[in-house]
């Protein structure tokens, strides 16, 4: 029985929602997940919102000080979707800021992580992974753009899925890059995801790449490992993953691996698309209408809009300029043009690699840093960490990161992924895995 | 001198082009929402009716229509442009490569593009107002090459675009929005000048003229005319200069991803109306003077509707002189059988007022003379001079006493004063000597 319908069916005391609020409030305080904890909440199983979706009446931040007291007059899509069934607005989750980091820290309150405060959460959806992980009955609705569901949910031990582009609408979403956005799933188990993403998927009027077609489950008995992706994770990781592979042969899936060169261009591909993109989607915030608001009405407009975009973090503004220096005319061809063309061939590419299996790599190449381990990183570092999780968000291909083992006390996550509209068959993998694995969480919130 | 134009025309769509708000409200800011505020998690979506007019104006201008249509994203920051980018059109518009014809020269047109108009800026004394009611109202850009040498070319080029624009129920007067680039006024010395954002039709004579006046002045000081970017003020009839220009603006244009690529080929559109084109066709067929019927045809599309049933039935000349009666009483609007009896009547040369044209619509029998020849309405005239032949010397002085006997006649017999006072000359040359 899924924790959705387990919940369903147990008896609740009144004061269930009440007492959950306190102790969630009260670790919040030591993890940061939640920017905003909706203490009214009194019926439907728990959910929580990633900061850059929008919730009627709930400040929407995308956790950046721009948009500081930005509450949007209308919700997500798939909010209202949720909200239509029995489900429950719990809060906002934290993240890096618009979306631009994998580790959780380009933001002014870091989630931690719940396996130890010491260590990232992962980003960008770092909060919705901890609240995923810290409660027994949660689902967290996420986004990710390159990476954003499958790091924060492979470095706190619980199950996220990113679904086929189009699939989930976009239409409430504080946009990153709109050609790669994906709303997704965080949660505990597979099985929650099959029944969320059935209540949130589906075409949407208010979003035009928004797709109706229902999702499949072709399932496969061959997983590809990728050379190229084995040669970037650490040795820590390979061998970790070596275990996992062995169980999945004794599982009776035929194991191959295979070389794909070109997928040590995407992390390049990757980040001119969505840098390019992300220069456009931020160029509304003007501190004129909504969010921070500039005050001095004497200046000229040029200096009011950069005084107000002096309140983006450090992250942002490097992406908003390297974003307008890709597209500007004189270089457009040669970075963004090409960049189109480029992501065109590894669609292609990886679609007759999946041909007959699905890939399977290590979600992240690296174990979970500690916060004073990222602040070592430079900004290449930190971007090519992402090289696992790149290729499937850049295809818009339905992936998903589970847990299959815990080394040091901090879990590792791997990640599958499948052919376009095959949503179903790596949900329905990851649930197989999770009947004979057993997933450890240090946190019980809201047990029944 | 070459002549190249950007003109914005608004399109009549009900709503706006990415979103679901009216496109005609006129109290300010009363139809916004979050997308056409560009809030926050908002998302456009593509009306698909200004599609099919945008479609309609590129056939009507004789484009090569594409498959399929894309948008960009134009970034720039002023307060007019909520999301601080426009969603316009580059390498996917509507249409390219068309073409109008002007008194037997080709105008070629670049392209036409379909855009989102930007809000709209009311200035104060020492504030701004903006009126978000404009924010994202459908426009199409018609760009065409410098093909214009002329102000008269000019004129013949809006004149002909404007009668095609109102055949696609658009109308272009005061709201038409125009670039205007402008080289070679003194031969080669000198380079591309652009006028922006001229409004209506007088304003691009008055900022071309100008520009004219300026730039021939500067070439017979010897000055160099430089390459830069004017504005025009309407008021003062002149154009000041607002940027010199070193290169072309930066806007980093890509894809616009919320968008999706829409499959032109499967759009459909009526046939588009070319008035010109009528105005010849009907013309070597039916004997119409082409100048005359394209000012008819201009006037209402109801006109047209007139004259296509009565064409080929009645002489061109009663047709004309129909619509003109309608024009003239405010009767445009006249069923198709009652302006077939208007017609029966104009040929037989009855009298034309109001009184008769209101009586044909609620299609009572009009009293019209009938009958009399050519020969016994002379006599009539002939008579009625020599029985007042102090008239005769009063006539060479005064013209009164020439329509005195035009409206006596005319009202006596029920007659078109116009046919009275042909004959009334035709009696004074012929029998009097008077011409
Ligand atoms: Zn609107």
């Amino acid at each position: 029985m899924s924790s959705i319908n387990e919940f369903y069916s147990k008896e609740k005391k009144e004061s269930y929602y009440e007492t959950l609020v306190k102790e969630l409030s009260s670790l919040n305080k030591e993890l940061n997940a939640f920017s905003t904890i909706n203490e009214s909440i009194n019926s439907g199983y728990p959910f929580s919102a990633k900061d850059n979706i929008c919730v009627k009446g709930f400040e929407s931040t995308a956790s950046s000080r721009i948009l500081a007291g930005y509450k949007p007059a209308f919700s997500a899509t798939s909010i209202n979707k949720l909200l239509s069934k029995d489900f429950g607005f719990l809060g906002k989750t934290v993240m890096d800021e618009f979306g631009f980091g994998s580790f959780g820290v380009n933001c002014e309150t870091p989630a931690r992580n719940p396996f130890n405060p010491e260590y990232v959460a992962g980003g960008s959806s770092s909060g919705a992974a901890v609240a995923a992980s810290i409660m027994k009955y949660h689902l967290a609705i996420a986004e990710s753009t390159g990476g954003s569901i499958s790091t924060p949910a492979a470095f706190c031990g619980v199950v996220g899925f990113t679904p086929t582009y189009g699939t989930v609408s976009r239409y409430g979403l504080i946009d990153y890059a709109n050609s790669l956005d994906k709303i997704g799933i965080i949660s505990r188990y597979a099985e929650d995801i099959r029944e969320a993403f059935s209540v949130i998927r589906g075409e949407d009027p208010l979003d035009s790449t928004s797709v109706g077609k229902v999702p499949e489950e072709k399932r496969k008995d061959k997983i590809i490992i990728l050379k190229e992706a084995m040669e970037h994770a650490e040795e820590k990781v390979r061998s970790s993953f070596a275990g996992l592979i062995g169980k999945l042969e004794n599982m009776g899936y035929r194991v191959e691996e295979k070389s794909f060169e070109p997928i040590s261009k995407a992390v390049s591909i990757y980040y001119i698309i969505s840098m390019a993109e992300a220069s456009t989607n931020l160029a509304k915030y003007t501190g004129f209408k909504y969010g921070y608001q500039g005050e001095d009405f004497t200046k000229g407009y040029n200096a009011f809009f950069t005084e107000a975009r002096n309140k983006f973090g450090e992250e942002t503004k490097r992406r908003i300029i390297l974003g307008t220096f890709v597209r500007g005319t004189s270089v457009k061809s040669k970075y963004y043009g090409k960049a189109l063309r480029a992501r065109a061939l590894i669609i292609d590419g990886m679609n007759k690699l999946l041909g007959d299996g699905y890939i399977l790599t290590p979600t992240m190449p690296i174990t979970t840093p500690k916060f004073t381990e990222v602040k070592e990183l430079t900004p290449l570092q930190s971007y090519a960490s992402d090289i696992l999780t790149i290729p499937p968000n850049l295809c818009g291909f339905p992936h998903i990161s589970f847990p299959y083992d815990y080394v040091g006390g901090m879990p590792l996550g791997a990640q599958l992924v499948s052919s376009h509209f095959n949503d179903n068959a790596v949900i329905g993998f990851a649930e197989q895995w999770e009947k004979q694995f057993e997933y450890k969480f240090r946190y019980n919130l809201g047990s029944l | 001198m070459k002549i190249g134009l950007e003109i914005h025309v608004s399109l009549p769509t009900k709503s706006k082009l990415f979103c679901s708000c009216s496109n005609s409200a006129t109290e300010p800011n009363s139809a916004i929402c979050e997308v056409c505020m560009g809030l926050p998690g908002s998302k456009p979506v593509l009306n698909k009716g200004a599609l099919t007019v945008a479609k309609r104006v590129a056939e009507a201008l004789n484009m090569k229509i594409n498959e399929r249509t894309s948008f960009v994203r134009k970034v720039y920051f002023y307060p007019d442009l909520p999301k601080s980018y426009q969603i316009t059109q580059l390498d996917e518009p509507i249409g390219t490569n068309g073409h109008l014809d002007i008194d037997g020269k080709q105008i070629h047109l670049r392209r036409i593009q379909l855009e989102e108009d930007p809000a709209k800026l009311v200035r104060g004394d020492d504030y701004t107002l903006i009126d978000f009611n404009r924010s994202g109202k459908p426009l199409v850009e018609i760009i065409t090459e410098p093909d214009i040498a002329s102000e008269d070319e000019l004129r013949s080029f809006i004149a002909e675009l404007r009668s095609i624009l109102y055949y696609c129920d658009i109308e272009i007067n005061e709201e038409m929005k125009t670039d205007l680039n402008i080289s070679g006024i003194d031969s080669e010395n000198g380079e591309r000048v652009e006028v922006k954002n001229i409004t209506g039709i007088a304003g691009l004579t008055g900022a071309l003229r100008y520009e004219i006046t300026r730039q021939s002045e500067l070439a017979r000081k010897g000055a160099k005319v430089e390459r830069e970017t004017r504005s025009y003020n309407e008021a003062e009839m002149r154009t000041v200069s607002m940027r010199k220009k070193e290169s072309d603006e930066e806007y980093g244009l890509i894809y616009d991803a919320d968008l999706t690529e829409y499959d032109l080929s499967k759009v459909k559109i009526e046939k588009p109306i070319i008035a010109s084109r009528v105005a010849h066709e009907y013309a070597s067929k039916y004997g119409f003077d082409p100048k005359i019927l394209l000012e008819l045809i201009m006037l209402s599309k109801e006109s047209l509707l007139l004259i296509d049933a009565s064409k080929g039935k009645y002489p061109a000349q009663a047709i004309t002189a129909g619509i003109e009666y309608l024009k003239k009483y405010d009767k445009i609007n006249i069923s198709k059988d009652s302006f077939n009896s208007l017609l029966n009547l104009v040929e037989k040369k009855g009298m034309v007022n109001k009184e008769t044209l209101e009586k044909i619509e609620k299609g009572e029998k009009v009293e019209s003379y009938s009958g009399i020849s050519d020969e016994e309405l002379e006599r009539t005239i002939e008579s009625m001079i020599n029985e007042k032949s102090i008239l005769l010397n009063e006539y060479e002085k005064n013209k009164k006493v020439f329509n005195f006997i035009v409206g006596k006649v005319a009202k006596e017999k029920n007659l078109d004063p116009r046919y009275v006072s042909e004959k009334l000359n035709k009696v004074l040359s012929e029998k009097f000597g008077l011409v």
